[in-house]
């Protein structure tokens, strides 16, 4: 009956039931329809207060007609038509930037209030401290004359973590260390240590997408939350594969698998009910992949900035979004520069000037990307998913970082 | 005061960015949309206030769930004029703070810093005391042939049979008086040319052929085991584990969240630091060595000359392999002039443990002497 699937977006959904994430579509619809019908309160001012309480990862990739808002007890899921009474909607053109307003200095003094209260609460404060400094670079980040804004929590990413701990990474230790502690014998060891590594495997690219769908759902601009409507399975299947397919071609399939990655990353971010469109190709790549790799020990690894600025370049190309589409200015030498004199700068000062580092590298960062073409923002409508941190906090444990911060 | 202030209102369904007015009244605020002619009214104990707190921040007031209503306004003196017109805008930020604020983040700066240096030098030792103690013996034992293994391959190791029997017969003779005594010791001669000599946890030991070699009698190595014996009972290592390990955490709230490059640098400020500490855990190994030697009727002379030949040494070829012992051992001249007052002490005994034909024998345990490796004196 469906073509597409109302919770995850899957596309090709030829029965009832989806086959990316399992759920019934006919019973989703229905429950939807019934939480659609809730009552509705008048005025302009529809939105819920307080917590609300929503199913496990809902998400509608479709806005849907005739109800113009979600009513008090609305849960998961907010969507509403295009305002009656806006302006005209002329889709502007031209080339557009987003700038960075803020300094480093306040920065700094955001990290040392975050460090005396990291200190005084025994490290509790850390979850708050990430969220304070995500939400000073996020509000400082201008495009179109309106402010990015982050809207995390402490307590959300204590939870995550919490949970990421209890359910990865007690158990990998467990299974780790207990045949030791057990003195199995070298068979067991050496099983369990395989087992191991292939979970710790598996996790990482469950962790890039749940850090990613978290990240994406807390980022809102012009008060339209961005998400990432997918499930996670594909991507573990597709980081395998790639991983498996990258190690039997010598490396070779290194450049497709990087960008399939990117593919799935970005064709499945959404602004509000605006989707990310990206159509890069992987073989593309593989010339400039070449040969930085064979220049790789003549320029003593700096052959390798080629690669990721060409790439840079060639995905901000692929990508477009309401109309428009990105472009990237970004050279090798500029980015090597940034790269290393942020290392030799943090190293210099063991850290202490990640502040002013950081804040230099999102301004650079912004001044190579530009989004080009008309960009037609008034017909996009909010449509948000509930999504849980435990995802970045298995990030966390790998270290796997997306962006600044 | 002003009362009218000029607005953006986003009403957090689309992404239309309407232009408003807003009139501040005692309650809370009128919001009239341009085109539509709208109104609407948020009372003040509604707001919250997510951005406009810092400088070059517009001001952003929510109202209403997780997916709210937002109302920005560019100009923060709105702030001041709604806080002056309103009790019930007291929690919204008052920009004519902020000088104060910046003197507040000075003073938290201070704190840190303070609380820093408090926690590296106090809490932190009395924690990885603490903990270490507590560690049983097995997991140590467990962990000290991890290290062996990793610092002496059995590849690398010295196997003689006959000569380390005489070596182990000198740890037997030191370590006979010491009550309780929950360790084994085990002492592994590595062949290496290093001047070193390693406690593990769990009463493991590692001599290096470099080390043995520059010895010129059975009581310069005693002098040594004795000092590394110490550091085992101590469980200076197990403890210097745990201190590490906090010391990273310290660091990492101070510094925030660095990875690669920079977790390497700091590495190495971490290491210089703990050296720094390790000072008292060496004088008390040697303190507590020398008593050892002392119980054992061992000629403590034998401890002295070897640590003031390695210092004399170490002046005249500076930066050879010699100097990896002393980074982690400080020779210094005070050093030595505090073992020997207690050796003072003490009246020496007569027997010595080996004779010199007995001990040039028993050090070239790895193997015959090349003539320029043997002691550097003489």
């Amino acid at each position: 009956m469906a073509d597409t699937c109302p919770r995850c977006g899957f596309a090709e959904v030829a029965s009832d039931k989806c086959p990316q994430c399992g759920v019934v579509v006919t019973t989703y619809r229905a429950s939807l329809d019934k939480l659609r019908r809730g009552p509705q309160p008048g005025g302009i001012s529809p939105f819920a207060r307080g917590p609300v309480s929503r199913p496990e990862s809902a998400s509608v990739p479709e806005a849907p007609t005739g109800a113009p808002a979600a009513a008090p007890s609305t849960p998961g899921w907010l969507s509403a038509p295009p305002p009656p009474a806006t302006q005209a909607a002329a889709p502007s053109s031209g080339s557009r930037q987003a700038s960075f307003r803020g300094s480093g200095a306040t920065l700094f003094g955001v990290h040392i209030v975050n460090a005396l209260l990291i200190l005084a609460t025994l490290g509790i404060y850390y979850f708050w401290a990430k969220v304070r400094v995500r939400a000073y670079l996020w509000s400082e980040s201008e495009f179109e004359g309106d402010r990015f804004a982050y809207h995390g929590t402490g307590r959300e990413l204590i939870i995550g973590f919490v949970k990421a701990f209890a359910f990865f990474l007690l158990p990998m230790t467990l299974l780790n260390t207990l045949p030791e502690i057990f003195e199995a014998s070298a068979l067991v060891i050496m099983a369990t240590r395989l087992l191991v590594s292939i979970l710790a495997g598996i996790f990482i690219p469950v962790a890039i997408v749940g850090a990613r769908r978290y990240r994406l759902s807390r980022t809102s601009w012009r008060g339209i939350r961005f998400s990432l409507r997918t499930s996670t399975r594909p991507f573990v299947s597709l980081w395998v594969r790639g991983w498996l397919l990258t190690s039997f071609t010598m490396g070779l399939y290194y450049p497709a698998f990087v960008t399939n990655q990117h593919r799935f990353l970005t064709s499945n971010t959404w602004f509000g009910s605006e989707r990310f469109a990206f159509d890069g190709r992987g073989r593309d790549l593989i010339p400039v992949w070449f040969a930085s790799i064979i220049l790789f020990f003549p320029t003593f690894g700096l052959s390798w900035f080629w690669f990721l600025a060409k790439r840079q370049r060639y995905y901000a190309e692929h990508t477009r979004v309401a109309g428009a589409r990105f472009r990237s200015t970004v050279t090798a030498p500029k980015l090597a520069w940034l790269t290393i004199s942020t290392w030799i700068g943090l190293l210099c000062t063991l850290g202490m000037a990640w502040p002013w580092l950081t804040v230099r590298k999102v301004r650079r960062t912004f001044a190579w990307l530009s989004l080009d073409g008309s960009l037609a923002l008034d017909s996009i409508t909010q449509q948000a998913q509930q999504v849980n941190a435990t995802g970045e906090g298995l990030a966390g444990f790998f270290d796997a970082d997306l962006g600044f911060t | 005061m002003r009362l009218d202030w000029d607005a953006a209102y986003l009403d957090g369904r689309t992404a239309a960015r309407r232009p408003a007015s807003v009139h501040i009244t005692r309650t809370g605020i009128d919001i009239a949309l341009r085109e539509s002619a709208t109104r609407f009214f948020w009372p003040f104990r509604e707001i919250r206030q997510t951005q406009g707190a810092y400088a070059g921040e517009q001001v952003r007031l929510e109202r209403g769930g997780d997916l709210a209503e937002v109302l920005l306004v560019g100009d923060i003196g709105f702030l001041s004029a709604a806080r002056a017109a309103s009790p019930e805008a007291a929690h919204l930020h008052e920009p004519g703070r902020r000088r104060f604020r910046v003197g507040l983040t000075f003073g938290a700066l201070l704190a840190a810093v303070a609380l820093a240096v408090g926690i590296y030098y106090v809490a932190i030792p009395a924690f990885a005391g603490v903990a270490a103690a507590r560690v049983p013996v097995a997991w140590e034992e467990k962990l000290g042939a991890a290290i062996v293994d990793h610092f002496a391959p059995p590849s690398r190791r010295c196997e003689d049979p006959a000569r380390q029997a005489r070596i182990d017969a000198i740890v037997a003779q030191l370590t006979a008086s010491v009550q309780p005594r929950p360790y084994t010791f085990r002492i592994t001669i590595v062949n290496s040319g290093i001047v070193n000599a390693v406690a593990a946890p769990g009463g493991h030991i590692i001599v290096f052929r470099g080390l043995l070699e520059r010895t010129d009698s059975a009581e310069e190595l005693a002098g040594v085991l004795a000092h590394e014996v110490q550091h085992v009972l101590h469980r200076h290592v197990t403890r210097a584990i745990f201190q590490q390990a906090s010391t990273g955490v310290l660091m990492a709230a101070l510094v925030g969240d660095v990875s690669g490059v920079v977790a390497y640098g700091l590495q190495g400020a971490r290491t210089l630091g703990d050296l720094q500490m390790n000072r008292a855990a060496e004088s008390e190994a040697d303190r507590d060595g020398m008593r050892l030697l002392q119980e054992a009727g061992i000629d403590t002379e034998g401890m002295i000359t070897f640590f003031d030949k390695l210092s004399k040494y170490e002046r005249e070829h500076g930066g050879d392999s010699l100097t990896r012992y002393l980074r982690s051992h400080p020779t210094t001249a005070e050093r030595i002039a505090t073992l020997r007052g207690l050796a003072a002490a003490a009246p020496r005994p007569e027997r010595r443990l080996l004779g010199e034909d007995d001990w040039n024998n028993v050090k070239s345990l790895c193997g015959e002497l090349p003539e320029d490796s043997r002691s550097p004196q003489r």
